[in-house]
């Protein structure tokens, strides 16, 4: 849906975005993570036509964003990190208003309006005055404009910055409401905990350069060459500990009270042999999960490495 | 111009209109001869476009020199660009905006014009005119002062420039044109043919001078260039190239907007 290929952005003698490679797929939430000023909003401002890439190609649902723009329009909602909102405007005009730009028909537009209020949580504020609306009811409102022309893809650039936690978890179940309506979202965020929830990959970009790109626990493997189980026993856990520690693709396992850590080497889709394993062994457990992985730790090690 | 502000920029500008035409009413009808006062319009409805005219020039521009350099400040523009509206909505669409208003405001004065028409001395072909040039003017004050905006991120330096531009057009060439008519005399005795020449010509691109054309006794000497072309028409055709060349380039500066740093 989304295509990146070796895109190079310079202003003047300065690079943001160097030679960046990324596809994304349909129905894919792909969360965009790097440090302040690493090439995140660029890169969107490319996507979202806004700017021109000084070397490579940009493509959206298949369209040219240099030589089809209007198409790319078409099929993306853009959400900027900072925007404005005409703050003497009533909700529903500012709604209506990006509606006729949007070029929704007249008959059409109280219907869709109302919808993406209902869906952001705005149905209350319907008559109200832009200017009244906290912080993070303007971000919702704004997220209400991106949909309104029921937009394929999703370009969030940090749509939960400057927000208090209630209303970033606001915004975060918003996402992951999008997620499920089936939406191609790229979302871009500086806070790992923000992204890692609703995420299927992620993209990690720093000083302009593409460091890694994929699938979580697939960037975690390759990271750790690991995949860490837990599992949550009801018997001794160190019987546990010595029946996973037969197998050969267990290099290590510890116990932290009745949950234990093992150490998997083999593929991500795999794990579910240890499980059938552990129960042939008569061991009695009540939860068994791949540890989910931590952007935080993942980031770290990536761009630690980068810098080193 | 959303809620009180446009009625009450329109209530000021005709009362301000009224107060002035009162004013010279009164003092015309103590001290002027009765057989001026009998024909009041020939003095009142000059004025009268006069004022219109010199608030045109502070109005058009404050009104649309923002267009564009606002939504930059508040960071809305990059919304409006992302959105299908084509360069040629948002341009007509800015513009007109502005435009609407003033017309507004132009229409708002004309039942105190049609009060010092019925005062004599005036006729009505020469006020359509007025209005014509008046309209222009307003017009191509918006279209360039819209061109700047698209031009200076800050709206209020697009303001300040598009002011100055229009103090140029209006104050600034027949100045320099009326200095060097009177340098010119000063060395050959009286101004030379080709100095009235330049002087008539650039009172060509003025509308205020294009309005003193139309009332009587007017001096336009006998050997001047384009005699037989009335000021008025040339200032007019002056100024809608003059728009349409503002127009232009503002497409041009919108369709670019993606390489906009």
């Amino acid at each position: 849906m989304i295509k990146i290929e070796n895109v190079t952005k310079t202003f003047g003698d300065f690079t943001a975005v160097d030679a960046v490679n990324l596809e994304i797929g349909k129905g894919e939430v792909f969360g965009f993570i790097g440090p302040n000023g690493a090439g995140k909003t660029t890169t969107i401002k490319m996507l979202a036509t806004l700017s021109l890439p000084t070397e490579g190609t940009l493509s959206v649902g298949g369209f040219d964003i240099v030589r089809q723009p209007r198409e790319v329009r078409r099929i993306i909602g853009y959400m900027p990190d900072s925007f404005g909102v005409y703050e003497d405007l009533l909700v529903w005009e500012y709604l209506d208003y990006f509606a006729a730009l949007y070029q929704v028909e007249p008959s059409r537009r109280k219907g869709i309006i109302n919808d993406v209020l209902e869906l952001t949580d705005l149905t209350i504020k319907y008559n109200a005055q832009v200017m009244s609306l906290s912080r993070g009811m303007k971000q919702r409102l704004c997220l209400a404009k991106t949909l309104l022309h029921d937009p394929d893809v999703l370009l969030l650039d940090e749509p939960a910055s400057g927000l208090d936690p209630h209303a970033r978890i606001e915004i975060r179940e918003l996402i992951r409401e999008l997620c499920r309506m089936g939406k191609t979202i790229l979302v871009s965020s500086h806070i790992l905990t923000e992204l890692a929830d609703f995420c299927s990959s992620i993209g990690i970009i720093e000083r302009g350069k593409m460091l890694a790109a994929g699938r979580i626990d697939e960037i975690t493997a390759a990271l750790s060459g690991n995949v860490v189980i837990e599992i949550t026993v009801k018997g001794d856990p160190l019987a546990a500990i010595q029946v996973l520690e037969e197998r050969e693709d267990i290099t290590r396992a510890t116990s932290d009270g009745r949950v234990v850590h093992a150490e998997f080497t083999g593929a991500t889709d795999d794990v579910d042999q240890v499980l059938e394993y552990l129960i042939n062994r008569g061991v009695r457990l009540t939860a068994f999960t791949p540890a989910s992985a931590d952007l935080e730790d993942i980031f770290l090690k990536i761009t630690r490495g980068a810098v080193a | 111009m959303r809620g009180m502000r446009a009625f009450l920029v329109l209530t000021g500008y005709v009362t301000l209109l009224s107060i002035i035409v009162g004013l010279i009413y009164l003092v015309l009808s103590k001290n002027a001869p009765a057989t001026l006062v009998n024909q009041a319009g020939i003095v009142l409805t000059p004025v009268l476009i006069y004022v219109q005219m010199g608030l045109i020039c502070l109005i058009a521009p404050t009104f649309s020199a923002s267009a564009v350099s606002f939504e930059r400040e508040q960071q809305t523009f990059d919304l409006l660009i992302v959105s299908l509206a084509k360069p040629t909505t948002i341009l007509f669409g800015k513009v007109g905006a502005a435009l609407s208003y003033l017309l507004l405001t132009l229409f708002g004065s004309v039942p105190l014009i049609s009060l010092t028409y019925s005062m004599g001395g005036v006729s009505m072909g020469d006020i359509a005119i007025a209005y014509l040039i008046m309209i222009v003017q307003g017009v191509t004050y918006c279209s360039f002062s819209f061109l700047w905006s698209t031009l200076i991120k800050r709206s209020v330096v697009s303001q300040l420039v598009s002011i100055l531009t229009v103090i140029v057009l209006v104050a600034a060439m027949p100045a320099l044109a009326l200095f060097f008519t009177a340098l010119s005399a000063s060395f050959t005795g009286g101004p030379s043919s080709t100095f009235i020449n330049v002087t008539f010509l650039l009172l060509r691109t003025n509308p205020f001078a294009a309005v003193a054309s139309l009332i009587p006794g007017f001096p336009m000497p006998n050997n001047v260039w384009l005699r037989s072309v009335p000021i008025w028409l040339s200032q007019v055709v002056f100024y809608l190239l003059l728009m349409i060349s503002s127009l232009y380039l503002s497409l041009r500066r919108l369709r670019n907007a993606r390489n906009w740093v």
